[in-house]
């Protein structure tokens, strides 16, 4: 994984993007948008409790690493989407997809045997091929995603006021 | 949907995650191209000129003979194997991170063909972590400036701010 901070950043900025063209989508769903980026590292769970004291526990085995794929996230999101209170299927879907940003985004980063994770479970155990683009500790990420983020903040700020302007003089 | 029926729904869906979490861990092995710790504890041999990925904290190094050790856990972080990685100039500190692929060797060895330091020291650990921390905060803190939390019903409601109104034009 790439650090939290960096995945919530670059969820906050492809979400914001969207906004800027999608009229419905507003600032609560870009919100929702970077809670879903959150959900793959829930499996992070794994730093507190081990896999090994869990089946113990059950009895079966277990591996907290499923919460860090599709279906893991899907389930997530579907739980997620209940606590709202309307627009359900729309939180549904953008918990998913927020998701998605931060397993698409694990799947650029450099594995030594050269592919990534297999973040496509339950549909495949499929590991596609990695291009390599950064390792996890590397500060670098931060400071580009972060400025990045940055810069769609500074233009969103502009996007609303300009909106605004323009109603004013309608 | 009624309190009662969501938190059914809810629970079911826990369910079905820790079932994920079963299946993931039942099927795991058989569809991991590489050996786990308790596989490499139990049949080392069986693994023993096959091209495989290790993923491992660094105990030692010894940059001279272009060698480092590093230990592999199993599923309850006890120690399952310790191997020395072969043709490595890996730039790594003892208790960094590394991954190394490459061909399993007899004596709990490797000649690694690549090797990729995921955290150069203990230190880029704890970067991670506190940075992963301030994406929490700020994903939760965004959120709540967005969402506002029902008790009674245990849903969130949107906020009724202007932003929405101004985004709307």
């Amino acid at each position: 994984m790439a650090e939290l901070l960096s995945h919530v950043l670059i969820a906050y900025t492809i979400f914001t993007l969207a906004s800027w063209y999608v009229e419905w989508f507003t600032k609560r769903w870009v919100a929702m948008g970077m809670i879903g980026a959150l959900f793959p590292d829930l499996s992070r769970i794994g730093l507190f409790v081990t896999d090994a004291t869990i089946e113990t526990m059950l009895g079966v085995p277990f591996n907290i690493g499923a919460v860090h794929t599709i279906g893991g996230i899907s389930i997530l999101a579907a739980i997620g989407s209940l606590v709202v209170a309307d627009h359900q299927r729309t939180a549904f879907a953008v918990l998913v997809a927020g998701g998605i940003s931060h397993l698409l985004t694990d799947g650029l980063k450099i594995w030594a045997d050269g592919f990534a994770s297999a973040w496509l479970y339950p549909l495949s155990w499929y590991r596609h091929p990695t291009p390599g683009l950064y390792i996890s500790s590397d500060y670098r990420v931060l400071v580009v995603v972060g400025s990045v983020a940055l810069a769609v903040a500074l233009l969103d700020h502009r996007v609303i006021v300009d909106r605004h302007t323009s109603t004013d003089n309608r | 949907m009624r309190t009662g029926l969501r938190v059914a729904v809810g629970i079911v869906l826990l369910f079905g995650v820790v079932g994920l979490c079963i299946h993931y861990g039942a099927t795991y092995d058989t569809n991991w191209p590489h050996p786990t710790g308790e596989q490499l504890a139990t049949d080392y041999d069986e693994y023993v000129d096959d091209r495989i990925l290790l993923i491992g904290e660094v105990q030692s190094t010894d940059p001279v003979d272009e060698t480092l050790t590093i230990e592999i856990t199993d599923d309850a972080d006890e120690v399952a194997a310790e191997i020395e990685i072969h043709d490595t100039t890996a730039a790594v500190e003892p208790g960094g991170t590394v991954q190394a692929y490459g061909t399993l060797q007899a004596a709990e060895t490797m000649t690694a063909t690549e090797t990729v330091v995921v955290n150069h020291g203990p230190t880029e650990s704890q970067y991670k972590l506190a940075v992963s921390v301030v994406g929490i905060l700020l994903a939760i803190g965004y959120f709540l400036t967005q969402w506002q939390l029902n008790l009674q019903q245990l849903t969130f409601n949107q906020r009724s701010t202007t932003t929405e109104a101004d985004h709307n034009g």
